[in-house]
């Protein structure tokens, strides 16, 4: 019986030794937060997308980001450095790669992120990191900002503001936020006189090719392909991440398929191919197209390069 | 129904005279137990010397206070560690003895806490609650916990209601009552999740057994209903062996058979609602424990109880440190691991058990 146990044990123990190598614990000198060389910093206060007011006693200099979107306003605004961990997710800018991660989207550690002495943690509202979270990081102590998930470009640039309050880059960040309304605006400039808008397809997933999923009403991919100068199917939908059966899609007949599942392998041959998908104009014109979907769907910065990217692809003779 | 021939092969297998021998499955699965702890509070993404563990428990029980590097390690083991391994912990105990109870009370070797719909309320109160935005706030964070503790047991005396026959509740309807009660709450917590306009993660997270909030409070929330519920259950241990013989011959034994069988079923219910409240649906612990303590150690509730209660600790706590270390610094669900692991580990004992139709 005793033996039974102890193998049992050794097993399980074994299994649990072929995890990942263990994170030590940074030494205590380089943990020791940077001094703030501005000795007139005045404290941070602003609230949050909880209603929670956070008051910081200075810009963050240790900053641990749990979304991909905020990970890449914290670049962007020039905070980079201030960053010490991400989630697993955060894969852009490359820079962000190098750092440590505590954990993704089946859940964060929370020992991670103790270890890396935190004096931000950088959440994402809107139902991406839940409440249960929050509480969790609050109760250790630490000092979480949720920032809210915005519902436009305006709410976005907000958000880059907000950021940039917390560490420290407000001018930097004025002036980015002017460029990218440039650009957004030089689009517009440039769709606005169209009489004619192409509908489109936009593909989220298609694992059941017969019940596609695509983006509904309200998106940020729904609102950049109106704002690009197309008409997406999706919209006539009643939820935002929708599944559109295969009949509505031959229906609608959609002058042009954006695969942002390429990443996971579709293609415009695999779609062609597809039982029912034959009669689809865009699939007898080819107009199908391969597309980055985290320029779309992260509500970070890149949705200024997705907006731009996506009416390049829906109106090529205009932006030659 | 093999009961009478449990009982015997059970005397043949441990149960000798011996007050050694009574003692020793207890020795065993105390010291499996044991093991886990250790292993839980050692184990996690952040390294912490054995040394350094000794001397932060040590103080922390004294009050000390630490200073680098010293103090990260006692924040992290006494703030994320102790407390997680503690959740887990009373989490396991309650859905192994639950476990064990509702096969008992059921007669069924399919039986595990969640045979009447337990986990499918539970999942259906917490998907509710979480459909509506709480304020950000002690009792809008209590709402998930506390939705799923009332859905579940509303499930229970939703079903209990349903199945009675005048003063009796055949086991047959509670069981179909309750699998159909189930089947309708899990389609309706599916069909509020396809309908949310948010991030599903949290949810599925939930229904997997990932939830689990950091700190001493869901420890302490709990730990007063799986007081009363695994006390009540650690005294049915007679009952249960007198239900083994069917409800007509424990009647006639002097059991009152329909109100012992009630507030097993609703001790059971209590510990398991309390338990899943907080760390969500996790499958197999419930079902597979009690089976394991049966092979190796018997059939005699008295003793399957306790033991399963132990056992049902010790794997739980085994199955949590698997899932944070995988794929660490990810986390896993707890409840993926208790079923891609316990599963195989549950058939090989299966396959090696010696008393076969141990049931």
């Amino acid at each position: 019986m005793f033996r039974k146990l102890l193998f049992a044990l050794l097993i399980v123990s074994l299994l649990a030794a072929c995890g990942p190598a263990q994170t030590s614990i940074p030494t205590a000198v380089s943990t020791e937060p940077p001094v703030t060389e501005v000795p007139t910093v005045t404290s941070i206060t602003l609230t949050d997308d909880l209603n929670r007011t956070i008051t910081l006693a200075g810009p963050a200099q240790r900053v641990v980001s749990l979304a991909p979107a905020n990970t890449e306003i914290l670049f962007v605004i020039g905070a980079g450095s201030q960053v010490v961990g991400r989630d697993e997710t955060s894969d852009y800018p490359a820079e962000a790669l190098a750092l440590p991660t505590i954990g993704g989207y089946s859940g964060y550690n929370l020992e991670a992120i103790v270890a890396l002495h935190p004096d931000l943690i950088l959440a994402q509202g809107g139902g991406f990191n839940s409440p249960e979270l929050v509480a969790s990081l609050e109760n250790l102590g630490l000092t979480v900002y949720v920032l809210p998930n915005p519902a436009t470009l305006e709410d976005m640039y907000t958000n880059l503001e907000t950021v940039a309050n917390l560490t420290s880059h407000e001018s930097e960040t004025a002036v980015l936020v002017e460029s990218f309304k440039v650009r957004v605006a030089a689009v517009d400039e440039k769709i606005m006189p169209l009489s004619y808008g192409p509908t489109v397809y936009y593909e989220l997933d298609a694992t059941n090719p017969t019940k596609p999923y695509t983006a509904g009403p309200g998106t940020f991919v729904d609102q950049l392909i109106s704002r690009a100068g197309g008409i997406n199917i999706g919209a006539a939908l009643q939820i935002q991440w929708a599944q559109i059966s295969l009949e509505l899609l031959v229906v609608a007949n959609p002058a042009i398929i954006i695969l942002g599942d390429s990443a996971y392998g579709e293609t415009p041959e695999k779609v062609a191919q597809r039982p029912g998908w034959g009669t689809l104009t865009a699939i007898q014109t080819g107009q199908i197209f391969p597309f980055d979907d985290n320029l779309v769907s992260r509500p970070g910065p890149r949705l200024v390069d997705g907006l731009e990217a996506m009416a390049k692809l829906l109106h090529p003779g205009v932006f030659k | 129904m093999g009961i009478r021939a449990t009982m015997s092969s059970s005397g043949t297998l441990c149960a000798s005279p011996t007050s050694m021998m009574k003692i020793r499955p207890y020795l065993y699965t105390l010291l499996f137990l044991f093991v886990t702890v250790v292993i839980s509070i050692a184990i996690g993404s952040v390294f912490i010397p054995p040394v350094d563990l000794g001397h932060i428990l040590i103080g922390w029980l004294n009050r000390a206070t630490f200073s680098e590097p010293l103090k990260t390690f006692a924040f992290i083991l006494t703030g994320i560690r102790l407390p997680r391994t503690a959740l887990v912990l009373l989490t396991g105990a309650a859905l192994g003895g639950s476990g064990a109870a509702y096969q008992g009370l059921f007669r069924n070797p399919l039986a595990d806490p969640f045979l009447i719909g337990v986990a499918s309320g539970a999942g259906l109160g917490a998907v509710l609650a979480m459909s509506y935005e709480f304020s950000y706030s002690f009792w809008g964070l209590m709402a998930v916990p506390a939705a799923a503790f009332i859905g579940a047991l509303l499930t229970v005396f939703l079903v209990y209601a349903m199945a009675h026959v005048g003063k009796t509740i055949p086991t047959t309807n509670l069981i179909l009552a309750g699998v159909a009660f189930g089947s309708f709450a899990s389609a309706l917590t599916t069909y509020l999740m396809l309908r949310s306009t948010g991030e599903l993660h949290r949810a599925i997270a939930w229904l997997n057994g990932g939830a689990s909030q950091a700190g001493w409070g869901p420890v302490l929330t709990v730990l007063p209903y799986l007081a009363i519920g695994l006390g009540v259950l650690l005294l049915s241990g007679h009952a249960l062996n007198l239900l083994q013989f069917g409800d007509e011959q424990a009647q006639q034994m002097g059991l009152p058979v329909t109100r012992t069988r009630t507030l097993i079923l609703l001790a059971a219910s209590l510990a398991t609602a309390a338990a899943v409240s907080f760390s969500g649906i996790i499958g197999f612990i419930g079902l597979i424990v009690p089976h394991i303590m049966r092979l190796w150690f018997g059939a005699d509730y008295r003793r399957l109880l306790p033991l399963s209660l132990i056992g049902g600790a010790g794997a739980l706590l085994l199955a949590d440190v698997i899932a944070r270390s995988v794929m660490a610094p990810q986390e896993l669900p707890v409840g993926i691991v208790t079923a891609l692991v316990g599963v195989p580990f549950f058939l090989w004992v299966l396959r090696r058990a010696k008393n076969q139709g141990y049931w």
